[in-house]
Parts: C-alpha cells; structure tokens; sequence
C-alpha cells in the first residue's frame, strides 16, 4: 500500500451508498427512469466487492513496482505544484481513454472488463460492477509511464481514485441531458449510456472517462439518439446471475477456444472480441456492417418499389 | 522532504511498519470488507425490496417474435413455440434452432443446430435445452401438463 493523504474512492464510498438509495428512492417515488432488478443488483454488489479483494491482493505488486519505477524517474514533479495535478488530470484520462479502448477492442482485456457490461441495466450498481482481473492483466501498467516521468505514485492513485469517482455518477438512466456545453466537453450519463449499449450503431464508442473529447478526437464518439432506444447488457446476454459465470465465463472461453485450436491462441487472446480463425463468429466491426447494409435496404427498398 | 518520503513509502511492505502495525492493518481491512459486505447486502435488499423492474409480460408468439427480430434481425424465423409459464420460446429458422429465455427482467437468445435443440431431453414437464457456450449454459422450456410436446414431441414420440 502507498500512504495516501487522501484517498478519493474511500472518501466518497458513503455518497456511493447514498446515491444509490437516492437513485432508488426516485425511480420508485418520484417516477424517474430508474429500473433495479433485485439479483442484477446483487450480482453488481458482489462484483464491486470482489474488485477490492482483488486490489487488495494485487496491492503489494503494484506499489513496489510503482515505487521501483518511481526511482528511476526523469523528472522532479512535486505534489505540491498545482500545475503538476493539471497536467496529471490530462494525461491520466488520456491514458484511460486507451486502456479503456483497448479493452473493448482486445478480447484478453474484454474478458476482464466484460463484467462491467454484462449487465442488462444501467444504474448506480453497474458503476460499482466492477472487473475481478483487470490488475491480473496489467491494466495499471501504462500508468508506469507516468511514474518515470516524474509524477509521485501517491498522485497517480489519487488521480485515478478521482476518476473512477467521477464515472460512478454517469451510471444512470435518471438524468437525460446535461447542459449542452457540458455535454461537449465532459463524460455524462448519456454519452456512457451509449458506451454501454448493445446496439449495433452504439457499439464500440464513448470509452471516455472524464473528458469526452478524447472520442471525439480519435473517431469514437456517438451520440445518444431518441430513435434508437439503448438496449443494455453484451452483444450475447448472459444466461443467468451465477456469479463465477458472471466473472470468468469470457475467460473460459477463450480457455476452451486455445484447447481446441492452439496454433490460434495469439488470435484467441488478443484478437477482437468475437473473432475466429475462420472468420464463423461476429465481431463488433462484422456486426455494424450487417447493421449498416441493413439500413441501407431498407433504404433502399421503397424506391425499388416505386 | 519527509512528507514525500511518507507519501513513496510502501507502507505494508515496510518490515518495521510490518511489525508496528501489521495486525492494526488486517484488522482495518477485515473491518472494511465487514461493513462493505454489509452494505451491499442492505443495497441489494433495498434494491429487491423497491419493486422496480422492468416490466416484462409472458411471452406469446408475437412478442417472442419481436425479440427474437431485435436480437437476430437476419434470422427468417418460421414457426415458434412458446413455453408454459411465457418465459421461454423456441424457434425455428431453416437448420438452425433460436432459443430464447427469460433472465430476471430481460432476456437471453442463443442459437443451435435445430436437431440438438428438439433432441433436448423431456423430463417430466420440463425441458432443458444445453448450450456450448459458458456464458449461457443452459434454457429451461416448461411444458404445459398433458399438451402436446412439440417442437420435442417429434422427437420423442
């Protein structure tokens, strides 16, 4: 563990609490668009509370590399120089934009971060459904980086602690639009409702943490639309609320896929979610094609008509 | 800097914070994850006890259809059957079976060889139709008591 002065995500896990009563209280009071299913609810719970056993075991390998790092860095950056936090709020969402997109794109880091998805709701408890093996699979690394520039690992975990805070109130159907220039610049829960779509047109967009300018600056962003509803949850529902199913059933499967065909493995592990050697499966790219030929007919098909 | 010094210690590595605090820290986590596992059960309770699901009424031929054209919009389905309780439909679309069925308040799709699907054992008034997919093992399909068994029936009879 790295002693922290403050430390955001403990800090903010009584409003976490609270907002999800709130969030409650006004989807069952006051008929805002909220829906909670008891076991997704749970099974999210659990998920969250899974996350922190995980950190907790994980904890001892990453501070020491972190410190490791650390005292090799190029630059003396100090946490008391406020233009150092700026700088920092920058590039620590700019690295989560990749990390993020990266793990939709590349199914050996979906596999983890599928359990943030898996869930066919959209409230309070789907920020808190967390990954059990995100850590297991080196997402902390890139912030290494960071590290050797100079940044104190103490400012680096605030920063994502920061984050991670700022994305739980975006998980949620009970507020619709935020101001149009806050809409532009920042991650909302519109924007994350799209990101969580499974929608052919929504797929694979907004992987924002923050700041929503990284999609639009790099192609991945998609606005929300009335005409088509989000529909939550994965491409492939999951069958049930086991959950073991629920953590590990992605990897299990590409376990099964690397048993079957071996000569494959590298494409199993970090090709895109859905891909096949001979090419059977759908991946996001294969299905938004299908999707856009569709449109395309049905475009098409009244004035053939005429 | 002896506040930076702070902040870069490791500290549950350190031997002598080890020593001087080690059993404080276990007991800190033991007490976090006490009152966290808690709280997700006073959440999750809540959240149950709140009623407010989505709303989803038993299916019929229509609605069945009507997921199953949002789900898998390419698949021509040609005739369906639905379950007993309405949680559960069957479809069939040329060689290939579409298997649709209720989880909490939504639902899951998945496709099999239609012949796997009409295979799927009897037993009693139920049918359980296997998967090869680990995020959705397995559908069960009620049947209604004494009625024909179809799309299974063909099979077993």
């Amino acid at each position: 563990m790295i002693d922290l002065p403050f430390d955001p995500i403990r800090t903010a896990i009584p409003l976490f609490i609270a907002l999800v009563l709130l969030e409650i209280a006004a989807g069952k009071w006051f008929r805002a668009k909220v829906v909670y299913e008891g076991r997704d609810a749970w099974t999210s719970l659990l998920l969250g509370l899974g996350n922190t056993i995980q950190t907790a075991l994980m904890l001892g390998i990453i501070a020491t590399t972190m410190l490791w790092v650390y005292s090799h860095h190029i630059f003396e950056i100090r946490m008391t120089w406020w233009w150092a936090w700026v700088v920092l709020f920058f590039a620590d969402d700019f690295i989560f934009y990749w990390v993020h997109r990266t793990s939709h794109e590349r199914r050996i880091w979906w596999a983890s971060h599928v359990n943030h998805h898996s869930s066919q709701h959209f409230n309070l408890t789907t920020a808190l459904r967390q990954p059990l093996t995100q850590l297991v699979v080196g997402q902390w690394v890139p912030w290494l980086f960071l590290i050797w520039m100079g940044f104190p690992p103490a400012m680096i975990v605030i920063q994502n602690g920061v984050s991670l805070v700022y994305q739980f109130w975006i998980h949620t159907e009970a507020i619709k639009k935020m101001p149009r220039w806050f809409e532009a610049v920042m991650n909302t829960p519109s924007h994350h409702r799209v990101h969580h779509a499974r929608n052919p047109r929504y797929l694979d967009a907004n992987y924002a943490g923050i700041l929503i300018i990284w999609d639009r600056m790099f192609g991945t962003f998609i606005e929300e639309r009335e005409d088509d509803p989000v529909r939550y949850g994965i491409v492939k529902n999951l069958g049930g609320f086991n959950i073991l199913r629920v953590a590990f059933h992605e990897w299990i499967g590409i376990f099964q896929d690397i048993a079957r065909s071996p000569k494959h493995a590298l494409g199993w592990l970090f090709g895109p979610p859905g891909w096949s050697p001979d090419g059977s499966r759908e991946t996001s790219a294969t299905i938004k094609a299908k999707w856009r030929a569709r449109v395309k007919r049905e475009a098409a098909a009244p004035i053939a008509a005429e | 800097m002896p506040q930076d010094r702070r902040i870069l210690t490791p500290v549950s590595t350190s031997p002598s914070f080890r020593a001087e605090w080690g059993d404080a820290l276990d007991q800190a986590y033991i007490i976090q994850f006490a009152v966290s596992a808690v709280a997700i059960v006073v959440l999750a309770s809540v959240a149950a006890l709140a009623r407010i699901p989505r709303k989803v009424a038993p299916l019929n031929e229509a609605s069945a259809r009507a997921v199953i054209a949002d789900e898998l919009p390419d698949t021509k389905v040609e005739r369906v059957w639905v379950d007993a309780a309405g949680r559960a439909a069957v479809a069939k679309s040329g060689a290939e079976g579409v298997v649709l069925f209720r989880v909490g308040d939504g639902f899951a799709v998945r496709s099999a060889p239609w012949s796997e699907v009409v295979q799927a054992p009897v037993k009693g008034e139920g049918v359980v139709i296997r998967f090869r997919d680990p995020a959705a093992p397995a559908a069960r399909f009620q049947l209604a008591p004494g009625a024909n068994r179809a799309p299974f029936a063909e099979v077993a009879a």
